[in-house]
């Protein structure tokens, strides 16, 4: 029979290129279609509309409602031939790579210690090594500047010891280093991921021909994880042409600056809005961040084929670190948990009780309440932590319900619809949040109909759904898709509508994802501050966006106290997410 | 009375044609299995009548009403068809305990409660789960699982249960009887049921009507002793039973008696192929395993062979003969010993096919 096998393969080959012109597709009822094109339709409403009316400001000679407006190109000519334009875009891509220098080995070598090696206090170390991305990078930078800036605590105890102080944080090398450090997570997220899913007999086969820990590491672990590798290198990129808060803080009083803070400075270069010039500048953002995001998304597709050869249930078996390889590894970590997480979080603990300090004030003696009793007289302080708590809270849930009738729409969804979704789901990845507010801003400024609703918390609501989008539905898609299909399409056997379904069966074993995503959501609204920047008015303060406005002003009391409530509210948050088993290490 | 009539359905996935054409009946009382090896596009078939896939071309009618229709484009949901189907999974909603699961499809229908209540605590009794109505189905056995799903898919009377190789995920006992009381259930209700499967021994058990598959067609399709003792095709003769497959050429050939024969050995056999053979053509014989009568006492007819081994099976003996290129496998009650034996095959049992695949 072997002899024959050949034959028939070849005869089936042509066989099936006879038939390729098979008959068009049966159309699909009763598969909710209408309501697919319905949320797929409003949602790409929701995120065209702020992009558009970018763009079309862009092209404009004067802000959109003024009555002077023209088409024109002087904003892109006013722009292209600004020295601080290409400094800014200079400054940002220096940045970013160096940011990526920093991030990727480290998060790489963090990843590596906590899931290939029987490091001590694995668990707490899984949850301490994500805490710097929960909380909101303006907190971190301004937690840098009362811990090691120019007067901060440690920077005053070393001049104390060296009579002068040997760093400068308020400079790029500085504001590149924290960025580093601070984005250490993302990079061991998926590197981690990478790393569980590799057989460890490989390591061992290396191991047992005589290569030292340090070898395998080299020529077996780190060659098999280099798509995670590369793919967290491409998100930090994008991740560092986006960043708004520690230029703001760190690079702004020298006078550095980056493609965000350039946008959020021409308001004050001009006295007045200059919205078209602000556009423009968001346009170019937009055209480098879009093929990041673009990569990123064949990067993933790459990495997700390379990890599934690793085949499921491959056992993970830990090298020995031994004595001294124990305490070299707790050392690197400590060390880096200490730069990233205790000296700008203990920093605004002591700041937010102080009032006054300096050289030869003991600290003990200055603390006081006195910050905030200060901020409960202010209203508006008092509203912006309300406002956090209700948008975070109760806007992180209704949020939770949109991403779920978008993830809805989109489960086991065919055709054009689908690929439309896909698309509309990358779009918010490429805009920075404070992009995202400025064209919330105008776009509530330039449809009538939804003018009276920009004073409200709605206007905030919206472009946090949109700013959480991406982050948002990976979650809810990741949970609906783990709904077995059978059960499904048992509910639809047994008599259920689509929607029946959905009620029915899908939402309810969905249900404890949910709220594991509703505390994620909520952790992502509370850090958010660059959105509200333009977006906040008097009563629709935020805690993130006051501490932005308030740096102009200098109010460093208020400031730190802020910090410290943004910081507890994170902690909750967090130790809430934890507490109903939501997946942080996806 | 006709429940299901399925004609011409065709459906390709991303150009590859996977059914081919399929047509068949199935009428209320019996049960017809889908029977194949796998990728032959048996689950296909029952997924296009339960409405889960979408095939391109065909018609399909459930209970006299037109679910499929290829030319108006017609393609009526899974929930408008009125059937039931028992997943090889069972595909038990987790969260819903036994009464709630069952309950479901009343309640659909707009079934009040209260009857809810009586349907489903009668068809938990008839099944032996009565007891279980509270509990989760993740609190039940395979077993008891099983019974679950097939109560879910009959409470509300569907015109048609489907049955998705509802007894592959049971072990081998439970599957005997499973295979039985499942066949018992159906014809005491009365339904009309598509059974699919890969087992030959369960096709044979459980159904009235078999319909083999291959590559997406319908190859033979009739009752278990028809299909079993009367086989179209090598394909047909191959997949089912336990078989010596012996490759021969054919030495004459008179009507449909031929006398096959290898390296020092020959066969009066029967010709099976469709299309006839002819003298000096290379052919497949098909012979049962349970039609070789061994012997160590010569007889009239029978072809002598050296016998390599006699293995022990428990309940009966496995002899490997052995004759030139001519080897083949027997059962019988004792152990012989090694050495010469003398082999009786029926010629109407040697079933000779053509050895190209036509």
């Amino acid at each position: 029979m072997s002899t024959h096998a050949q034959a028939p393969a070849a005869l089936d080959l042509s066989k099936a290129a006879a038939e390729k012109k098979y008959p068009a597709r049966m159309p699909r009822h009763g598969n909710a279609g209408l309501y697919r094109r319905i949320v797929i339709g409003l949602l790409a409403l929701a995120v065209l509309a702020p992009v558009g009316l970018i763009v079309y400001q862009s092209f404009l000679t004067a802000a959109f409602f003024s009555p002077r407006a023209q088409f024109g190109l002087d904003a892109y000519k006013y722009v292209f031939t600004d020295r601080n334009f290409y400094k800014a875009l200079a400054t940002t891509a220096i940045f970013s790579f160096g940011m990526v220098a920093i991030a990727v080995p480290l998060g790489g070598l963090l990843a590596f210690l906590i899931t290939r090696t029987d490091i001590k206090g694995k668990r707490l170390l899984e949850i301490l090594v994500l805490v710097p991305m929960f909380i909101s990078s303006i907190v971190l930078a301004f937690g840098y500047t009362v811990s090691v800036g120019p007067t901060g605590f440690v920077s005053l105890f070393i001049r104390g010891i060296l009579g002068f102080v040997p760093w400068n944080i308020y400079s790029l090398p500085g504001m590149i280093l924290i960025a580093g450090l601070s984005h250490v997570p993302h990079v061991y997220l998926y590197v981690s991921s990478a790393m569980r899913n590799l057989p460890s007999d490989l390591e061992e086969a290396a191991r047992t021909t005589g290569a030292s820990i340090w070898q395998v590491s080299r020529d077996v672990t780190l060659p098999m994880v280099l798509p995670a590798l590369i793919f967290a290198a491409a998100l930090n990129i994008l991740l560092g042409f986006e960043t708004f808060g520690i230029p703001l803080v760190l690079g702004d009083p020298n006078g550095i600056m980056v493609l965000t803070t350039y946008i959020y400075k021409l308001t004050t270069l001009f006295g007045t809005p200059t919205y078209q010039l602000m556009a423009v500048v968001a346009v170019v953002l937009i055209l480098i961040t879009l093929p990041l995001v673009w990569m990123q998304r064949k990067l993933l597709r790459n990495t997700r084929k390379y990890a599934a050869m690793g085949g499921k249930g491959a056992r993970v078996a830990t090298l020995k670190l031994g004595t001294s390889g124990q305490v070299i590894a707790l050392s690197i970590i400590g060390f880096w948990l200490f730069v990233s997480v205790v000296l700008p979080i203990g920093g605004i603990a002591v700041r937010a009780f102080v009032d006054a300090w300096g050289e030869g004030v003991n600290l003990w003696d200055q603390l006081t309440f006195s910050n905030f009793d200060r901020m409960l007289e202010v209203p508006s302080l008092v509203r912006g932590i309300i406002n956090t708590v209700l948008l975070s809270v109760v806007g992180g849930a209704a949020a939770v319900g949109i991403y779920l009738m978008v993830g809805l729409a989109g489960h086991r969804n065919w055709g054009l619809s689908n690929t439309v979704l896909d698309y509309i789901v990358l779009l918010p990845r490429a805009l920075p949040g404070l992009v995202i507010g400025l064209a919330f801003f105008w776009v509530f400024l330039f449809v009538p109909l939804l003018t009276p609703l920009r004073p409200t918390l709605v206007s905030l609501f919206i472009a946090y759904v949109v700013v959480g989008l991406s982050y948002g539905l990976r979650l809810l898609q990741g949970t609906l898709i783990q709904v077995a299909p059978e059960l499904e399409e048992s509910a639809r056997t047994t008599g259920a509508t689509i929607g029946r379904t959905w009620k029915d069966v899908v939402i309810p074993i969905v249900r404890p994802g949910l709220a594991g995503a509703w505390a994620l959501i909520m952790i992502i609204f509370l850090r958010e501050y660059a959105t509200g920047v333009y977006l906040m008015g008097a009563g629709t303060e935020v805690i993130g966006s006051l501490m932005v406005s308030l740096l102009q002003t200098g109010a460093m009391n208020t400031i730190a106290a802020l910090s410290l409530i943004s910081i507890v509210l994170t902690g909750a948050g967090l130790a809430l997410a934890l507490r109903l088993g939501a997946k942080i290490h996806d | 009375m006709t429940e299901l009539v399925v004609s011409n359905v065709q459906k390709w996935l991303g150009g590859l044609q996977i059914l081919k054409g399929a047509s068949f009946t199935a009428q209320r009382g019996s049960i017809v299995a889908l029977l194949g090896a796998s990728g032959s596009g048996k689950t296909t078939l029952l997924r296009c009548v339960a409405g889960l896939e979408q095939p391109e071309i065909g018609q399909i009618v459930i209970g006299g009403k037109t679910v499929l229709d290829g030319e108006r484009k017609l393609a009526l949901p899974p929930e408008q068809r009125n059937i039931g189907l028992v997943f090889q999974s069972y595909a038990l909603w987790p969260h819903r305990t036994v009464r709630e699961n069952v309950g479901y499809g009343l309640k659909l229908r707009g079934v009040t409660q209260a009857d809810i209540e009586k349907r489903v605590q009668a068809i938990l009794e008839r099944m032996g789960l009565g007891h279980l109505a509270d509990r989760f189905p993740s609190q039940l056995s395979g077993g008891q699982q099983q019974r679950v799903a097939i109560c879910r898919a009959l409470v509300y009377e569907p015109r048609v249960l489907l049955l998705d190789e509802p007894l592959s995920n049971l072990d081998a006992k439970l599957r005997e009887e499973a295979r039985y009381w499942i066949r018992k259930l159906i014809l005491d209700l009365e339904i009309c049921a598509i059974l699919v499967t890969h087992d030959q021994s369960e096709a044979l058990a459980a159904a009235d009507n078999i319909l083999l598959l291959q590559d997406g067609r319908i190859v033979q399709q009739g009752g278990p002793q028809e299909i079993y003792s009367n086989p179209n095709s090598f394909y047909s003769a191959d997949f089912l039973g336990a078989n010596n497959i012996v490759k021969a050429k054919v030495k004459t050939i008179d009507g449909k008696a031929a006398i096959i024969g290898g390296d020092d050995w020959s066969l009066d056999g029967t010709v099976r192929e469709a299309g006839g053979l002819a003298a000096a053509e290379d052919a497949r014989a098909v012979i049962r395993v349970e039609q070789i009568r061994v012997s160590d006492q010569p007889e009239a007819g029978s072809l002598e062979m050296t016998l390599d081994d006699s293995i022990y099976l428990g309940d009966r003996w496995e002899y490997r003969l052995r004759r030139g290129d001519f080897v083949a496998k027997a059962h019988g009650a004792r152990q012989l010993s090694s050495g010469r034996v003398w082999a009786r095959v029926p010629p109407e049992s040697v079933w000779v096919f053509s050895a190209g695949q036509r």
